[in-house]
């Protein structure tokens, strides 16, 4: 299986491929980082897209001021707390609604209700309710991922094969053990996917939320440059963004392949 | 007398106009037999399956299994799926996957080790335990289910069209182990299957559905047979054309 292949590289061949694989990528980055330094050098306004160089002295100089470090962590900080909470109450919450029709009838109304409602139409409403600290950041970012994983993970149930729970049903097992050892584990690939996507959406919101309702973090960075026109430090924290972004997600995809491997084969490839 | 079928039909809830899919069948199931319940496709040879499994219940009459009511699925009856991937646990390890039952009715350590072992041997997987199952092949992968079924050592043992997804050589090899394998456990089986070669390569006895709606039984054949089955056989021949012109005029009811 090529699959199996890339997965765990054993003879120098295929150590070879999956290397030259990365410096693909790697000389693909550097073309465009020169291509992007060339244009915005000789073709653009600097006041519209700066060099990567200005950008990268502009990066240099927020580090000396002292704050570039705490926004990322704070805008982290959000992120995972909100979306590991997040997480923990919608898992238990989609297993019970995918499985047990009576409690699918009760929530579904507000949930799909609740989740057409952006948490960004909430962010005042949660501020006024749980304070301008870290609560209400927190509970937003909750918010958004909780929706995607529970409707994620109820998908997972409801589209367990029938032919699992009924082998399992001829090989003497009780609803107590089809459910822990049929259901949950047929579930986890669409939990996983329901989680990532939710990890990205957590960036979307606490971004959002920054910009509108916070005095830290990369959104806010991005916000308060406008206020000095110091397009460079934007492009900071945009790139920063989209740097943290791609690593959570790595990290991400790392944990689906060492610790989930056998139940999210396919899914954790791409 | 293993199972025994009484005035049975079959609807499933919702149908249209409850359209009945079986009508007053009867059938009674020997100890030890091998029976092969052969039909057109969409005749209800499954549905008739499914409900000596207990995965559904007749509309009227009754199924009974050693004299009592079948009412659900049960360990006494082990059961394999026509579908290649989706009744086996792909997140586990053939050897898992084969001890899924003795787990869950805590049999013990050495005893359970024992029965896989034995079940592995049986449908030749030997050496693959450790494997994932979607690892395996086509053909390996309704062994792991054989042998899943094999491990929990049920009174009969259902198959529905196990090989029908399989290449030729693939399903006359399993054919010639499933036989073996029948003659070793000495169970009841009851083997699905739409086509008349595999009905006579396996079945002491040949149970002929007409086609559905309303399908009932329409002829039993007796196949008078040693195995390995021998297809140059004047028998095997004779009934090889019978069943095949009996079978032909339920497939054109469906077509005309």
């Amino acid at each position: 299986m090529v699959v199996e292949a890339e997965r765990a590289p054993t003879t120098p061949m295929q150590v070879m491929r999956r290397l030259s694989g990365i410096w693909v990528s790697v000389v693909s980055v550097l073309v465009g980082l020169v291509v992007w330094e060339i244009v915005a050098r000789f073709f653009i306004d600097p006041f519209f897209l700066p060099s990567v160089t200005s950008i990268f002295f502009g990066a240099v100089e927020l580090i000396q001021r002292g704050l570039l470090f705490e926004h990322i962590a704070i805008s982290m900080f959000r992120i995972i707390v909100g979306f590991a909470l997040g997480s923990v109450a919608a898992i238990p919450l989609g297993l019970i609604i995918g499985s047990y029709l009576p409690v699918r009838q009760l929530f579904d109304p507000y949930i799909h209700f609740l989740r057409f409602i952006p948490a960004l139409a909430l962010t005042t409403l949660f501020l006024v309710w749980f304070g301008v600290g870290e609560v209400s950041k927190v509970l937003l970012v909750m918010y958004s991922t909780g929706f995607i994983v529970v409707i994620n993970t109820a998908t997972g149930v409801v589209t367990t094969h029938k032919n699992k729970t009924l082998a399992a049903q001829t090989l003497g097992a009780t609803p107590w053990q089809i459910f822990w050892l049929v259901t949950v584990p047929a579930a986890v690939p669409s939990m996983y996917v329901g989680m990532r996507l939710a990890l990205a959406g957590s960036f979307l919101v606490i971004v959002a939320v920054e910009m509108l309702a916070a005095e830290s973090g990369l959104g806010y960075l991005i916000w308060t440059s406008k206020l000095y026109f110091r397009i460079d430090w934007m492009f900071v924290g945009i790139f920063l963004l989209g740097f943290f972004g791609l690593l959570t997600d790595y990290a991400w995809k790392m944990i689906g392949r060492h610790l989930l491997g056998r139940y999210v084969r396919e899914t954790a490839d791409y | 007398m293993a199972i025994q079928i009484q005035h049975v039909s079959f609807a499933y809830d919702g149908a249209r106009s409850r359209a009945l899919v079986l009508e007053d069948v009867d059938l009674t199931v020997a100890d030890g037999e091998f029976l092969i319940l052969l039909g057109p496709s969409g005749c209800g040879k499954s549905t008739l399956l499914r409900l000596i499994a207990g995965f559904d219940r007749p509309t009227s009459g009754n199924v009974r299994m050693n004299g009592n009511e079948i009412t659900g699925p049960g360990k006494d009856r082990g059961m394999v799926f026509q579908d290649l991937d989706s009744a086996l646990f792909q997140w586990l390890t053939v050897r898992r996957n084969v001890e899924f039952g003795l787990r869950v009715n805590h049999v013990v350590d050495h005893e359970r080790k024992l029965q896989s072992d034995e079940a592995l041997r049986m449908v030749n997987l030997s050496g693959h335990e450790d494997k994932l199952v979607d690892e395996l092949s086509g053909g390996m992968k309704q062994r792991v289910q054989i042998a899943r079924m094999l491990a929990m050592r049920p009174e009969i043992m259902l198959m529905d069209e196990p090989f029908a997804a399989l290449d030729a050589q693939t399903r006359q090899m399993l054919q010639t182990q499933l036989v073996s394998i029948w003659s070793e456990v000495k169970r009841t089986a009851i083997y699905v299957t739409h086509d008349i070669r595999e009905a006579l390569n396996l079945g002491q006895r040949v149970v002929l559905m007409s086609a559905g709606p309303r399908a009932n039984i329409k002829h039993e054949y007796d196949v008078p047979l040693d195995y390995p089955r021998d297809q140059t056989d004047p028998v095997y021949i004779k009934l090889l054309s019978t069943l095949s012109k009996d079978i032909e005029e339920e497939v054109t009811k469906v077509w005309s």
